[in-house]
C-alpha cells in the first residue's frame, strides 16, 4: 500500500518539509545567534536575543501583553458582532442567504490592502464619518480612528468577524429543530430555550472560531503596519520592523518563538477554560 | 409572543447592521472611485477618469504585471502539487491518512508572520535573499492547501468506474488522467485554480516579507502608494481589485460553494 501512496504524496509532502518544516526549524536556530555590530550574524548558542525581550519591562507590557490584550479585546468584539449574524443566517434559505453570505465571506477574498482604503476614507480625519458627525452636530471636533488602536481593533474586528460566523454556523446547523420545538412544548420560552439548548450546542463552533481568530490577531503585523500608529507595537509587527529594517534576523527568530510560545500558551486556557463551560452547561442540561 | 417578535426584530436589525459595517468600506471604495467629484459629496455623475488614471499609471501597471506572473505561476504549481496528493487522499486508505491530510493542511495554520520570516531567513542564509523564488515559493505553499481542499471535494464527487471503464477499454494511467480525470475534475479545477490566483493576486503579508526590490507586486505597490495619499486614483484601483475578488468569488462559489473552501 505504501508504495502505491507515497509517490502521489511525495511532491506536495517535500515541498511543506522544504519550504516549511526546515525553515521552522531553522528561525529556533537562528534566535540563538547573535549580532556582531548591529549588522553581521555570528553562530552562537546564547540566550541574549530572549534575555533582551524578556527582561525588558518596556516589551513586556508594550508589546506582549499589549498584544494579547488587543487580541482578546478584538476576537470577543468579533464574537459579540458574529454570534446573532450566524444565528440569523442559520434561519434563513435562497437568495436572501446566499447574499448574506457573500457578504460574511467578501472580506476574507478581497485583500487587506483594498479593505483599508476603504476604511481610510471613512475613518480618517476629514472622512466621511466625521464629516457626517459634524455636520449633524453629533461633535464638533475630528475625531481620530485611524492610525492609533481604535484603527487597529476596528480593522481586527473586520477580518476576524466572518471568521467567526462560519465556525458559529457550522455548529448551528447541526442543531435539531426538534430540540428546540421540544424544549418549547415543554413550556421553555424562547429566550430559555436558546440559552439552555442552542448556545450550549454552539460552544464547539465557537470555541473552533476562537482559536483561529485569537491566533490571526495575536499573530497580525499587517495592520498594525497599516492603521496603527508608534503606540500599538503589537508583536507581529516588532518581528516584521527588526527582521526587514533593522535586519536583526537573531532577535526576530527569538521573537517569534516567543509568540508561538505564548499563543500556545493562551489558547491551552482557553480550552481548558472552554471545556469546563461545555461540561458545565451540559450538567444543567442534565 | 410579543417578546418573541421582538426578538426576531433585533436579530433581523443587528445582522442588517453588520451587513452595513462588511459592506462599507467595499461601498465607499466604489462610490469614490466613479465620482467625478473625487471625495466630494454627494456625487454629480459617473466618470471613468479616475480608472483611466490607474490603468494607465507605470507603477501600478508594473505591480499588476508581477502580481499576475506570481499568480498564475504560483496556482498552476500548487494546483499541479495538490493534484496528485488529493487523488491519494480520495481513493486509497492507508494508515496515518488523517495524520498526512492535517499536515498537508498546515500552512493554513501557521501564522502569516512566522511562515514569511521563516521562509526569509531561510533564503538568506541559502543565498537567494533577493530572487524571485522566495516570492514564489511563499505563495505556492500558502495557497496549496486551498487547492488540495477544493480539489478533495471535487474528486469525492467523481466516480471512479469512469475510469476503470477507460483502463479497461486499453488506456494507459496518463490518457485516463488526460482524457477522463482532467475533463471530470475541470469545474473543480477551475474553481480551484480561481481561488489559488485571488488569494495571490491580494496576498499582502507574504509579499511584503518576500517581494525583492523591483519585483514589487501590487497590493505591496498600492500600500506604499495610499500610505502618502489617499485619492480617487487609488480607489480606482482598489475598485478595479474589489470586482476582480467579486467575479473570482462567483466562480468559486458556483463550482465549489465558497463557505466549504473558506474556513480555516
Amino acid at each position: 500500500m505504501l508504495r502505491r501512496v507515497l509517490p502521489p504524496l511525495l511532491p506536495a509532502l517535500l515541498a511543506l518539509l522544504i519550504f516549511v518544516a526546515l525553515p521552522m526549524l531553522w528561525v529556533v536556530r537562528t534566535s540563538f545567534n547573535e549580532l556582531v555590530d548591529g549588522a553581521y550574524m555570528v553562530e552562537a548558542l546564547s540566550l541574549d536575543n530572549y534575555t533582551r525581550f524578556l527582561g525588558n519591562p518596556w516589551y513586556l507590557v508594550n508589546t506582549l501583553w499589549f498584544s494579547v490584550r488587543i487580541a482578546l479585546l478584538a476576537t470577543a468584539i468579533s464574537v459579540i458582532c458574529a454570534y446573532p449574524v450566524a444565528l440569523y443566517i442559520a434561519g434563513t434559505r435562497g437568495l436572501l442567504r446566499n447574499v448574506l453570505m457573500s457578504l460574511v465571506m467578501a472580506p476574507l477574498l478581497i485583500g487587506l490592502v483594498t479593505l483599508v482604503y476603504g476604511w481610510i476614507v471613512i475613518f480618517r480625519g476629514g472622512g466621511l464619518l466625521n464629516s457626517l458627525m459634524i455636520a449633524l452636530h453629533v461633535y464638533d471636533e475630528p475625531v481620530r480612528y485611524m492610525w492609533n488602536i481604535k484603527g487597529v481593533v476596528i480593522l481586527l474586528v473586520y477580518i476576524g468577524a466572518p471568521y467567526i460566523v462560519l465556525s458559529l454556523l457550522d455548529s448551528i446547523e447541526k442543531i435539531s429543530p426538534y430540540l428546540v420545538e421540544a424544549a418549547r412544548n415543554v413550556g421553555a420560552s424562547r429566550w430559555t430555550a436558546f440559552w439552555k439548548i442552542v448556545f450550549p450546542l454552539t460552544m464547539p463552533g465557537l470555541y473552533a472560531g476562537l482559536v483561529i481568530v485569537f491566533s490571526l490577531n495575536f499573530a497580525a503585523f499587517a495592520v498594525p503596519l497599516m492603521v496603527g500608529d508608534s503606540k500599538t507595537q503589537m508583536i507581529g509587527l516588532v518581528i516584521y520592523r527588526e527582521a526587514l529594517l533593522n535586519n536583526d534576523l537573531p532577535f526576530a527568530s527569538a521573537l517569534s518563538v516567543i509568540m508561538v510560545a505564548a499563543n500556545t500558551l493562551i489558547l491551552l486556557g482557553m480550552g481548558a477554560l472552554f471545556g469546563r463551560l461545555i461540561l458545565n452547561k451540559l450538567e444543567v442540561k442534565q | 409572543m410579543m417578546r418573541f417578535d421582538f426578538g426576531a426584530l433585533a436579530l433581523r436589525g443587528f445582522t442588517a447592521l453588520m451587513m452595513l459595517f462588511l459592506i462599507f468600506p467595499i461601498g465607499v471604495t466604489l462610490l469614490v472611485s466613479l465620482n467625478p467629484r473625487e471625495f466630494v459629496l454627494p456625487p454629480t455623475g459617473i466618470t471613468f477618469e479616475w480608472f483611466r488614471a490607474a490603468w494607465t499609471s507605470e507603477t501600478f501597471l508594473r505591480g499588476m504585471s508581477v502580481s499576475l506572473v506570481l499568480g498564475v505561476c504560483a496556482s498552476l504549481i500548487a494546483n499541479a502539487l495538490a493534484l496528485p496528493a488529493a487523488m491519494a487522499l480520495v481513493r486509497c486508505d492507508f494508515r496515518g491518512k488523517a495524520a498526512v491530510n492535517l499536515l498537508l493542511m498546515s500552512p493554513m495554520l501557521i501564522p502569516t508572520t512566522i511562515f514569511s520570516l521563516a521562509l526569509y531567513i531561510y533564503f538568506v542564509r541559502l543565498g537567494y535573499g533577493s530572487g524571485l523564488l522566495p516570492l514564489l515559493v511563499g505563495h505556492v505553499i500558502h495557497v496549496m492547501p486551498y487547492a488540495l481542499r477544493i480539489q478533495t471535494a471535487s474528486l469525492h464527487r467523481f466516480d471512479p468506474s469512469f475510469e476503470e471503464a477507460a483502463r479497461n477499454v486499453g488506456a494507459g494511467r496518463l490518457r485516463t488522467l488526460v482524457s477522463i480525470t482532467l475533463p471530470v475534475m475541470r469545474t473543480g479545477l477551475v474553481s480551484s485554480f480561481a481561488l489559488c490566483f485571488i488569494l495571490s493576486w491580494n496576498d499582502f503579508p507574504i509579499s511584503v516579507f518576500l517581494a525583492p526590490p523591483g519585483w514589487t507586486p501590487l497590493p505591496v505597490e498600492l500600500f506604499s502608494y495610499i500610505k502618502f495619499q489617499y485619492d480617487a486614483v487609488a480607489a480606482a484601483l482598489a475598485s478595479s481589485l474589489i470586482v476582480l475578488s467579486a467575479v473570482a468569488m462567483v466562480l468559486i462559489d458556483r463550482f465549489a460553494g465558497l463557505r466549504r473552501v473558506m474556513r480555516s
